[in-house]
């Protein structure tokens, strides 16, 4: 880009074409004062505060939103303007209800620290004192209309970044506020509670209740973490005082994968299950009670040393969740086939791996899950297709990149899903085949494709398009249930798409129907846009760690030791829980030759009561360990808080049987 | 030399800038050889003398501290307003976005711990202003030493410019509204 040259208070200072003077300002260490601005957003001039002068500007005008053009001569700090700014503070403190002393975020607040600066110690304008209300329907996040300045970040976040546009001004003039929706009390709208509005506020205007006088930043540690709940991997930024949570944040909101969901930013605050910080035996009267760490460590151990030895070791089995981390599935791995030398281990999610699995192996022979692709090529795509699944709910980050795709990048996207989808704002095109017919609408989704002549020539494209040439697409469309036109305008926007990417997840999963997948990579195949050599596929598994326990090999590749468990061969069963909250309805019913079960848990459930033996689990935020995305990176997390005394890492609690069955 | 002549006043207030005043410590020793205090809450004087200094804590939310300020601003040379209320209106300014009737009904017969509540209105009680402002919005104000209550370091370097002869302006580091 064209390099410029500006004289900046006297001073020559360099930029590119296409920076406002705000940018230069800002890239040459010149002082500016800002409130509607936040780097990563487009500039819109609400504030006033960058105002500077410009030779031949008739007045003060805003750097942020003027384009810089060479030769351009800018003062940015003189008496007047220096006036200007304390004026257009002393208003807005006026203009709403600032009382700082009561306000959240005072002490971590620019509007605060501004009038700080500009020493503005009175206000010399009569108060205007407008009664406003305070929305706190939203279950993390309330609005108190009292303390917004207008500055409009949020909502420019709510648009640009998060894609969902739930905020936006409403009324007009001097009634302008913000609103959710048309109006509606935040927690009844489209908001997805991400907390980005949140963290962009300049002020206490949006505020969260968990990190409500908590803390101030300054009293607070920051540790830097990754969330491990569902499997997208978000970067997260924690402010700990007291060995507690104050609040979460973003270290790069408004970066390529910035913002986070409410899974990682708020739930982490609260406690909604009962802690298990100790570890509990069964007693003679089926109760259980406490006992210290090595004395259920030594109870187990001994347990299914017996056990081994009695009935062999295929009569234990281990199941595991996919919420553990790395370490933890390692150690467990080691317990169950090492030490134990079992073959039957299984991970709660095994059906699901077994079924994608297979999906992909009747696709291509020995692929594995690096076939899948990567998160951020949602953001790369100019069409999305969405079979099956709901992100906004079950990985909100995930399902934010769509909405962002579709509404700032205006990529298409076209819903294959029979049932409710939270896109439909965005969607362009919503094929909705009958229940049972999915597997055959995306194979005539595919041949529609490939009759508007797509050029696609690999080996596998010209396998999928003689596998598929007996269907005729107007017949099977009408036994699919989609309508012939929308078909053929989803195929139209297929065949034009340059890149373009499949995401499907629970309501495909669901089905256990590895046909469905393995039409899902048919349609990759042929629909992933010209520029793709491979098909760009992205499941969304079920837990945080799915990928991880799946490439580690827990998940049993051939059989389902979960179902096995309601015979009688199995004796004893160890279920690693960790902080994953599961009820006993989630678990196979225990078979009646089931002696002795072990559950290692974070909380106390329905599904503990029913173990001989619960050990204390420490939750993510307790410990410093691997996780992998859901698109395969492996991600450490750091320590935020320390567990009560008691709770071990549960890899550590896991070897210390091994180590005891092997005495 | 003469000692400066200071009277002080609290009004809508709760008496915090005074205590932060008096939080000085020693440095109240010195002061009390340059100063006298004459009319203030904690001296119990009445009357105004003529002074050179008035501080006026507290902000204006009825007549009679209407009057007690407006009485203050006569009798002084610099008024210096002491506060988070006589600077901007401060916690006491939270009822002034409800009309003064309702104040009154929540205060005196809502409440959940008042039985059969009245609100008393015999004459002599002052009237409440529909809102409530701070010192500058009532009379004229020389200099502010804003805070929740202004630290007392602040109280103490804003009366030592106004004894070198300076009109005081809190540095930025020095300011807080809370």
């Amino acid at each position: 880009m064209k390099e410029i040259t500006l004289t900046i208070n006297g001073k020559q200072v360099k930029g590119k074409e296409g920076d406002t003077v705000l940018d230069i300002c800002q890239a040459n260490g010149i002082d500016l004062p800002t409130l509607c601005h936040f780097k990563g957003l487009k500039d819109v001039g609400a504030c006033r505060l960058c105002v500077v002068e410009i030779e031949r500007e008739r007045r003060p005008v805003p750097a942020c939103t003027y384009p810089a053009r060479d030769g351009l001569v800018i003062q940015t700090k003189n008496e007047k303007l220096e006036k200007y700014r304390r004026l257009i503070l002393e208003l807005m403190f006026t203009e709403r209800n600032h009382l700082c002393a009561q306000c959240v975020a005072s002490g971590d607040c620019e509007l605060q620290s501004l009038a700080y600066k500009y020493q503005m110690d009175n206000a010399r304008y009569p108060y205007s004192w407008p009664a406003l209300p305070v929305d706190s329907v939203n279950d993390y996040l309330v609005i108190d209309h009292n303390r917004c300045i207008l500055c409009g970040r949020c909502i420019r976040t709510c648009d640009e970044i998060v894609g969902v546009h739930t905020l936006d001004f409403g009324y007009r003039g001097w009634k302008d506020m913000v609103v959710a929706d048309l109006n509606q009390p935040l927690g009844t709208s489209s908001c997805i509670s991400c907390g980005a509005c949140f963290q962009v506020c300049p002020t206490g205007a949006i505020f969260s209740k968990s990190s409500a006088y908590k803390g101030r930043p300054e009293e607070c540690q920051k540790v830097s973490s990754i969330c491990p709940v569902c499997g997208v991997g978000c970067q997260i930024e924690a402010l700990v005082k007291d060995n507690r949570l104050v609040r979460i944040d973003s270290p790069d909101l408004t970066g390529k994968r910035g913002i986070l969901c409410h899974k990682g930013r708020f739930a982490p605050l609260y406690r909604n299950n009962e802690r298990i910080d100790t570890a509990l035996v069964k007693n003679g009267r089926g109760k259980l009670e406490s006992r210290t760490l090595s004395e259920a460590i030594g109870i187990v151990a001994k347990r299914f040393a017996e056990l081994k030895a009695r009935y062999g070791s295929n009569s234990i089995a281990g199941i595991a969740s996919s919420q553990a981390s790395n370490e933890s599935l390692k150690a467990f791995k080691e317990l169950i086939s090492g030490t134990i030398g079992s073959e039957l281990i299984d991970t709660i999610d095994g059906d699901i791996y077994r079924t994608i699995m297979q999906g992909i192996n009747t696709y291509q022979k020995d692929a594995a899950l690096d076939i899948e692709t990567s998160i951020e090529e949602i953001l790369k795509s100019d069409c999305i297709i969405v079979v099956g699944a709901n992100p906004l709910e079950s990985h909100p980050v995930a399902g934010s990149y769509i909405t962002r795709a579709a509404s700032q990048y205006r990529a298409k996207l076209i819903i294959i899903d029979p049932s409710e989808n939270t896109f439909s704002y965005h969607t362009t095109l919503w094929l909705k085949p009958k229940e049972g017919k999915e597997s055959l609408a995306l194979d005539v989704l595919t041949k529609a494709v490939i009759n508007k002549g797509t050029k696609k020539d690999s080996a596998q494209a010209k396998k999928v398009t003689a596998s598929l040439k007996d269907i005729n697409v107007k017949q099977v469309s009408e036994q699919v249930g989609i309508g012939s036109d929308e078909l053929l305008e989803a195929a139209e926007i297929l065949s034009k798409s340059k890149r373009s990417v499949i995401i499907y997840g629970e309501g495909i999963l669901q089905h256990k129907n590895p046909g469905i997948i393995t039409s899902i990579f048919k349609l990759g195949t042929i629909a992933s846009g010209q520029s793709a050599s491979k098909p760009q596929i992205i499941s969304l598994k079920p837990k945080g760690n799915s990928r991880g326990a799946w490439d580690m090999g827990i998940a049993s590749p051939s059989q389902s030791v979960m179902k096995s468990i309601t015979g009688n061969n199995i004796k004893a069963l160890y279920i690693l829980l960790a902080d994953d909250y599961i009820e006993a309805s989630e678990l196979p019913k225990f078979g009646k030759g089931l002696e002795f079960v072990v559950i290692q848990s974070s909380y106390l459930s329905s599904a503990t009561s029913k173990a001989n033996v619960v050990l204390p689990s420490p939750i993510w935020v307790e410990i410093s360990e691997k996780y992998s995305t859901l698109d395969g990176v492996a991600k450490s997390t750091s320590r935020l808080i320390k567990p009560t005394d008691g709770i071990k890492a549960d890899s550590q609690i896991l070897r210390e049987i091994s180590k005891h069955i092997n005495k | 030399m003469a000692k400066v002549k200071v009277a002080t006043v609290w009004l809508e207030s709760c008496a915090g800038c005074h205590m932060s005043f008096l939080d000085i410590d020693e440095a109240i020793i010195d002061l009390a050889n340059l100063v006298e205090f004459t009319r203030t809450p904690i001296t119990d004087i009445k009357e105004f003398p003529q002074v050179d200094v008035g501080i006026v804590e507290g902000s204006v939310g009825n007549t009679e501290e209407e009057k007690v300020l407006k009485e203050l601003r006569a009798h002084c040379k610099i008024l210096m307003a002491w506060g988070d209320c006589a600077c901007f209106g401060g916690v006491c300014a939270m009822r002034s976005t409800l009309d003064k009737e309702e104040v009154l009904r929540r205060g005196y017969i809502e409440t959940e711990s008042t039985y059969k509540g009245k609100i008393p209105r015999p004459p002599g009680v002052p009237a409440l202003l529909d809102q409530v402002k701070p010192a500058n919005h009532v009379v004229k104000v020389d200099c502010y030493v804003p805070g929740c209550p202004p630290e007392a370091e602040a109280i103490l370097y804003a009366l030592k410019e106004l004894l070198a002869g300076r009109i005081p302006v809190l540095p930025s580091d020095m300011m807080r509204f809370d």
